[in-house]
């Protein structure tokens, strides 16, 4: 056994984030660790990368005790780390970035030539191409990810800890990503990968370890086991999809009418796009991150210029209006980046959800804070949001649990007209029954949904009807029957409609 | 409430520990040039808050620095730099003289009309950098501090040369002395203390019921605390940033203006700039964390600094200069304050980015 970990236990404070766990690793094993927000994943790794300390418990490296003080100590173990926010330096060139701390010198300078040489026979080696002279910004971040790999390599780690590595991926560098994992295990690498997308575990993982508030609640061989059961494990009880009704689409509460937005260098970022948003409907638009949906969400809510043409919402042009007026008009919106545009993170629970509610809240301009205390705490049961108090500030609040309190926000506006970007993005799967529910219901109460989401599997299981957007252009509309996850790929690419 | 409590005393936490630390630093600068250490902190204690006439004092000189600090602490909070507080509070005090002076009318009128002269210059002059940030992406940083030179050096010619007072002997830059009965009025027989010092602690007081509890005072600090979320969520930036530079321009003006009709009784060049009202308030502000009730207490804790400073000089060999020691380094420990929490952000960040 190449690595084990018993009886790990750390506690901060009265609170537990690892209880009594167990986890082993094999040489040439790909382990795949799940569990919801806050299980205790992140905790275990932190310990076995030497960035925490455990409270009790043993760590062996083939059969070894070991303690780490630093994650230098885990290095020279053999132990590296790919972060899910990759660590690189975008202005060094990939060379660079991976050969970093332990450059080949020249005397007293860095011998860039022998680095050059160091990456392109590692990259040989492990079958990863990269060019070694290019700068890692102009990478894309499927590259990028290749780059953190060979860096982990090129510090000579036999265990590889991935943390949620698919995250920010196209459907492509994935499968090329799992493919790489795969090959570096059969040539001797053990893998511990983090990840949320069950889907993707069962393809790559030879066993699994469920945590569940900081205790394992299975370990199982892959191949001995379904999505259906891990869930089950990880949420400690059945999910239940919300059961779906044919659409029953009313007039049109969103009218988007040939939308240019323009880009810098000349390229529109949304070129020409026109389409409606119905009431009782959720159209779902699919695409690559990055191909002008942050751009075309942002016209809609009259956070971006619009270059030409025309917003209707409710019947009323609001195209180039500010966004409060926008909002009274009837938009909700669920931002796609909850900390950038969704929440202030010095600011409170309860401050946190009274954006947007704040000019109805008030009497003489004052706030009415009894009102609004129990109109977030209402959302915090019904959302079961994991908080210390309305008054805990957003910054401790885990991610899940920060979007749960924005879609509620959002949701609790009443408008007609909801942008829904990203809705799960980096959520459990506890969570996402819980937001997926919530909008199909706004959706069966007569709302229009507009769903902007680089999942497909969410795209297909909420949509009414699917637009497909590539560099600007929506390249393709299907209907919920006719879409399968192979037809809305190829157009997401920039393929032609099948 | 209870949480609230610790919360609120983890918050003291950190200014008392820089006190207590500017103040060894302070003694070792007593030891080094010679003076005794005790003696001198006994002669800033008295010269502070040694009797009462020392304590009116001290609130008196405290009065312009909370109402600067409070302007200040409400532009942060919005998010924005003013440094200008100087040049405000200039132009307010130099306004409130010349409307006290020229307008006809009883005293209390005059009086009235001058404090909002002064509310009205201030506000203006730091609106005007507001302006020029949103018109021409001017930076407010480098704006607002250099309106201070315009203002002051406009106000130092006119009280040279157009309004100066040829009535006096003395031939000093200066303006006029006001009528009697548009003074503010002494809180006590024979002391400094003027009614400006309740119109700082009732602005404190205000200013802070407005941001805890107002939606415009919610919109300000959302604003501050993440301007995109603000723009997401409806606030209209350009008129927030408008009005509260306006509104933070207002309180320097006031803070001018108190001092004219309270103290001086006439716009005197440099009588403003040169006891350093307006950097004292700024650092108030920066000690306090922009909290009004908090810059209040801390502008307090400066003026007493600034006369205990006085007392010393008076009373021992040691120059005065060295409540200027203790209170730069007591700046030092806050910022080291900025820094700390800022590593901590950082820190949890980091941790809530591999959380997952």
């Amino acid at each position: 056994m190449l690595l084990s970990m018993e009886n790990i236990t750390k506690a901060y404070g009265p609170v537990k984030a690892n209880t009594d766990i167990g986890f082993t690793l094999n040489k040439g094993e790909i382990h795949a660790l799940v569990g919801e927000n806050g299980a205790g994943k992140t905790t275990l790794m932190r310990i076995l990368y030497g960035m925490e300390k455990p409270t009790s418990g043993t760590i062996r490296i083939r059969g070894v005790e070991q303690h780490f003080a630093t994650p230098a100590d885990a290095i020279k173990s053999g132990i590296g780390m790919v972060h899910q926010h990759f660590m690189l330096f975008p202005s060094f060139t990939v060379a660079e970035n991976i050969v970093i701390g332990r450059e080949p010198r020249s005397g007293m300078g860095f011998n860039r030539k022998a680095a050059i040489a160091e990456v392109e026979a590692l990259s040989r080696q492990y079958g990863m191409p990269v060019d070694p002279r290019k700068k890692t910004s102009a990478c894309s971040l499927g590259v990028q990810q290749r780059v953190e790999i060979l860096k982990v390599l090129h510090q000579g780690a036999d265990i590889i800890i991935l943390d949620e590595p698919t995250g920010v991926l196209t459907p492509l560098e994935v499968k090329e990503l799992l493919v790489a994992i795969k090959r570096l295990a059969a040539q001797g690498k053990s893998f511990i990968i983090i990840s949320h997308k069950l889907q993707e575990i069962m393809d790559v993982a030879d066993r699994i370890t469920v945590l569940r508030d900081g205790r394992v609640t299975g370990v199982v061989e892959a191949k001995d086991t379904d999505v259906e059961q891990i869930s089950r494990l990880m949420v400690g009880r059945d999910l239940v999809d919300m059961p779906r009704t044919a659409p029953e689409p009313g007039e049109a509460v969103l009218e988007v009418k040939s939308l240019t937005v323009p880009g810098d260098k000349g390229k529109p970022l949304v070129n020409e796009v026109s389409f409606g948003v119905r009431s009782g409907e959720i159209v779902g638009i699919a695409g690559i991150s990055g191909n002008g949906q942050s751009e075309l969400i942002g016209a809609i809510s009259g956070l971006v210029d619009i270059g030409s043409g025309q917003v209707l919402l409710a019947g009323k042009d609001v195209t180039g209006t500010p966004v409060r007026k926008i909002r009274e008009l009837g938009l909700a919106h669920i931002p796609e980046d909850r900390y950038q545009w969704g929440a202030a993170k010095d600011a409170t629970v309860v401050e946190n959800g009274v954006m947007g509610h704040a000019r109805r809240e008030q009497r003489y301009g004052m706030l009415r804070g009894r009102s609004i205390r129990s109109m977030v705490e209402d959302w915090v049961k019904r959302f079961e949001i994991k908080t210390g108090s309305l008054d805990t500030k957003a910054q401790f609040l885990s991610g899940g649990n920060l979007q749960k309190l924005i879609v509620a926000r959002e949701l609790a506006q009443g408008t007609p007209f909801l942008i829904a970007a990203e809705p799960t993005r980096g959520v459990d799967v506890g969570a996402m029954e819980i937001i997926h529910g919530e909008l199909i219901k706004k959706r069966n109460e007569k709302g229009a949904i507009l769903l902007v989401s680089s999942e497909l599997t969410e795209i297909l299981k909420l949509s009414d009807r699917i637009l497909v957007i590539n560099e600007g252009r929506i390249v393709g509309e299907l209907s919920a029957e006719e879409a399968t996850e192979e037809r809305i790929s190829l157009l997401m690419a920039g393929g032609k409609q099948a | 409430m209870n949480s609230k409590l610790t919360q609120f005393a983890g918050a003291l936490v950190q200014p008392i520990v820089a006190v207590l630390l500017a103040l060894l630093i302070g003694a070792l600068a007593i030891f080094l040039v010679g003076g005794s250490v005790m003696e001198t902190y006994a002669e800033m204690w008295k010269g502070a808050f040694g009797s009462f006439y020392f304590v009116t004092n001290t609130l008196s000189r405290a009065t312009p620095i909370i109402l600067v600090g409070l302007g200040t602490a409400l532009a942060f909070r919005a998010g924005f730099f003013n440094l200008g507080a100087e040049g405000q509070m200039i132009l307010g005090g130099l306004c409130a003289a010349i409307t006290a002076l020229y307008v006809p009318g009883p005293g209390w009128y005059k009086l009235v009309l001058a404090l909002i002269s002064g509310i009205v210059a201030g506000g203006i002059w730091s609106a005007f950098a507001g302006w020029m940030d949103a018109k021409f992406r001017m930076n407010l940083l480098i704006t607002t501090l250099l309106l201070n030179y315009i203002a002051s050096l406009f106000a130092g010619y006119l009280v040279a040369y157009p309004l100066k007072d040829t009535t006096g002997s003395a031939a000093m830059a200066q303006t006029k002395m006001i009528d009697q009965s548009a003074w503010l009025p002494k809180l006590f027989q024979g002391m400094s203390l003027h009614a400006g010092f309740l119109i700082a602690l009732a602005g404190a007081i205000l200013l802070f019921l407005f941001m805890k509890y107002t939606v415009s005072g919610y919109e300000t600090r959302m604003l501050g605390n993440n301007p995109l979320f603000a723009a997401y969520g409806g606030v209209q930036r350009g008129k927030l940033m408008f009005y509260s530079m306006l509104a933070s321009g207002g309180f320097a003006g006031l803070a001018g203006a108190v001092e004219v009709l309270g103290t001086q009784y006439r716009y005197l060049d440099g009588s403003l700039s040169t006891p350093g009202y307006a950097w004292s308030g700024i650092m108030a502000t920066l000690l306090a964390g922009s909290h009004p009730l908090g810059t209040a207490f801390a502008a307090l804790l400066l003026a007493a600094l600034q006369t205990g400073g006085m007392g010393v000089e008076r009373n021992t060999e040691v120059p005065l200069e060295i409540a200027s020691v203790i209170q730069a380094t007591l700046i030092l420990f806050v910022s080291a304050k900025l820094s700390y929490s800022f590593l901590k952000r950082r820190k949890a960040r980091a941790q809530s980015g591999t959380i997952s």
